[in-house]
């Protein structure tokens, strides 16, 4: 039972959960990007949440299934269609051997998942598929899937499934981050503390699985900071002399020397996931009192429907 | 195996937060300090082994340790921290092993030799026998999988980064920043000053114990 990758489109990756606990060798955790939308693509197509599938960033990946299967599209609003006919997103889907699934482009947010009934097959490292490109590991090759790919599935194991509207995040081209101070955060100049959490800023081209570069009012130190390279974390936003950020994604190094100004709630890591090139970034303080109830509160909104699956 | 020697005491680190589900602990120090590495490895040593933490992540003089925030409450991580630093000679346990690199230096494996050498007035020789002169402790795992940040390099060695980074530094690579001297784990572009290459596969992934290095161990390397 296969697919076939007829054209690769901007990136297609194969991901899982991602393998956590290896930061300190210098292996980030890496995994979808968006394990929000990731999970609830799984749970559709009747996979427990954490199967491998089918990252593809911005558009324009075309398949053919080799069989009949059941899929589901969840994550960016990706205008796709099936033999032609429009594919509705959020919702599981049966199509037949032979069929060209065409995924054109991303409306709004940045990956969308493409999850098969019974999973991808493909060689675990570490404990997960999941292709890391800076390190050439993970998925069918340790590289994005080409034109040619012979994906090869595995036996579905439950029954499609349906999710409640509720459950459905709605994606948009400004992303709010709720965020807490970061370890540098008092090297900062007074103004750049102030509109760090009221100004937007804009994901530049330079924008991947590892880090999105941002533009925007530039963002000062008030002293000169001298630091060793140090620990770093998804979701932390770093200051280079340059005073444009740089925040750091699934695949971002595990180390940085530059100022941590700021970090991504736990909560909202997911959304990191969908930061297209061109969209609008905004950052909100998050009060440290709130972060766990909200992070509670998103939990046990997705925990009966997905067992297993925590933000 | 050896155990890292005992460790002077050294001044208790800064517990901070770093967003909702990690706490940095930083020490500070004027530049690299033994006893502080010491300290870290033994942190990041019990913090692992009580398996608690999604990462526990080893800097040279700090050390991240992230959790769940859904199963574990910010105060009582860092009250874990807090018992684990307030234990008496807790740095003496640091664990780690005695592996020796052996490294080709110079030629076309270590392609910024002659600018160590001019900048050092050594002979190639002489710079040879100062940088396997000495023991160093792998202080932290970096930037890209397997990248093996070493204790300082002698201080006569030190020298800045290349002004512009090479799109590719081969595996194995040996170099200079500033006070630091480390490996390439894999190759990948860098901006380090490469003084030798060792032929061992720092990082396979292919291997079923892919690291042939960890934070905590120490290293000598051989001149070939």
């Amino acid at each position: 039972m296969t697919l076939t990758i007829l054209q690769s489109g901007t990136q297609t990756l194969i991901m899982d959960a991602g393998r956590p606990g290896h930061r300190h060798q210098g292996i980030p955790g890496g995994g979808a990007a968006d394990k929000l939308s990731f999970a609830i693509a799984n749970h559709l197509v009747g996979n427990p949440w954490d199967t491998p599938a089918l990252e593809c960033a911005l558009g324009g990946l075309h398949v053919r299934f080799d069989k009949d299967c059941t899929i589901a599209l969840s994550g960016a609003q990706m205008w796709s269609q099936n033999q032609g006919l429009n594919l509705p997103l959020n919702k599981a889907v049966p199509v037949y051997a032979g069929d060209i699934l065409t995924m054109s482009f991303a409306r709004a947010g940045c990956r969308s998942y493409l999850a098969i009934a019974g999973g991808i097959k493909a060689v675990p490292f570490m404990g997960s598929v999941s292709t890391y490109l800076p390190a050439k590991l993970g998925g069918l090759t340790g590289e994005a899937l080409k034109t040619g790919d012979i994906l090869s599935l595995g036996e579905p194991q439950g029954e499609p499934r349906t999710l409640p509207k509720g459950h459905i995040p709605t994606l948009s081209n400004h992303i709010v981050l709720r965020a807490e101070k970061g370890p540098e955060w008092g090297y900062l100049s007074n103004a750049s503390k102030r509109y760090l959490f009221t100004s937007p800023f804009i994901a530049t081209s330079a924008t991947d699985r590892m880090g999105s570069r941002l533009r925007g009012d530039q963002v000062a130190l008030d002293r000169p900071l001298k630091m060793t390279s140090s620990p770093l974390l998804p979701g932390s936003l770093q200051i280079p002399p340059d005073g444009q950020p740089i925040l750091a994604l699934a695949d971002g190094h595990c180390t940085g020397g530059y100022a941590r100004a700021l970090q991504v709630i736990q909560a909202d890591l997911w959304l990191l996931g969908q930061i297209a090139p061109g969209a609008a970034i905004s950052f909100r303080r998050n009060m440290r009192e709130e972060a766990e109830e909200i992070l509670r509160g998103k939990n046990s909104y997705y925990a009966d429907l997905m067992p297993g699956f925590s933000f | 195996m050896t155990t890292a020697p005992a460790a002077p005491k050294t001044s208790s680190p800064k517990i901070s937060t770093y967003g909702d589900h990690a706490v940095l602990v930083n020490w500070e120090t004027q530049g690299f300090s033994e006893a502080v590495n010491n300290a870290v490895h033994a942190l990041a040593d019990q913090l692992r082994q009580s398996g608690k933490y999604l990462d526990v992540v080893p800097g040279y003089d700090s050390l991240v340790c992230v959790f769940d925030l859904a199963g574990r409450s910010m105060p009582l991580v860092i009250s874990h921290i807090e018992e684990i630093l307030a234990q008496q000679n807790f740095a003496e346990g640091a664990s780690g092993q005695q592996i020796d690199i052996p490294v080709h230096y110079g030629g076309e494996d270590g392609p910024d030799m002659k600018r160590i050498c001019a900048a050092a007035k050594l002979s190639i020789d002489e710079v040879i026998a100062l940088h396997s002169g000495r023991d160093y402790r792998v202080c932290m795992m970096g930037f890209i999988p397997g990248f093996t940040f070493l204790s300082p390099a002698p201080e006569k060695l030190h020298h800045p980064r290349l002004a512009t980074p090479r799109a590719k530094v081969p595996a194995g690579s040996i170099g200079i920043a500033n006070w630091q001297t480390g490996i390439y784990g894999l190759e990948s572009p860098g901006g380090w000053q490469i003084i030798g290459r060792t032929p061992l596969s720092i990082f396979d992934g292919k291997r079923s114990a892919p690291f042939l290095l960890n934070a905590g161990d120490r290293v000598r390397f051989i001149p070939q």
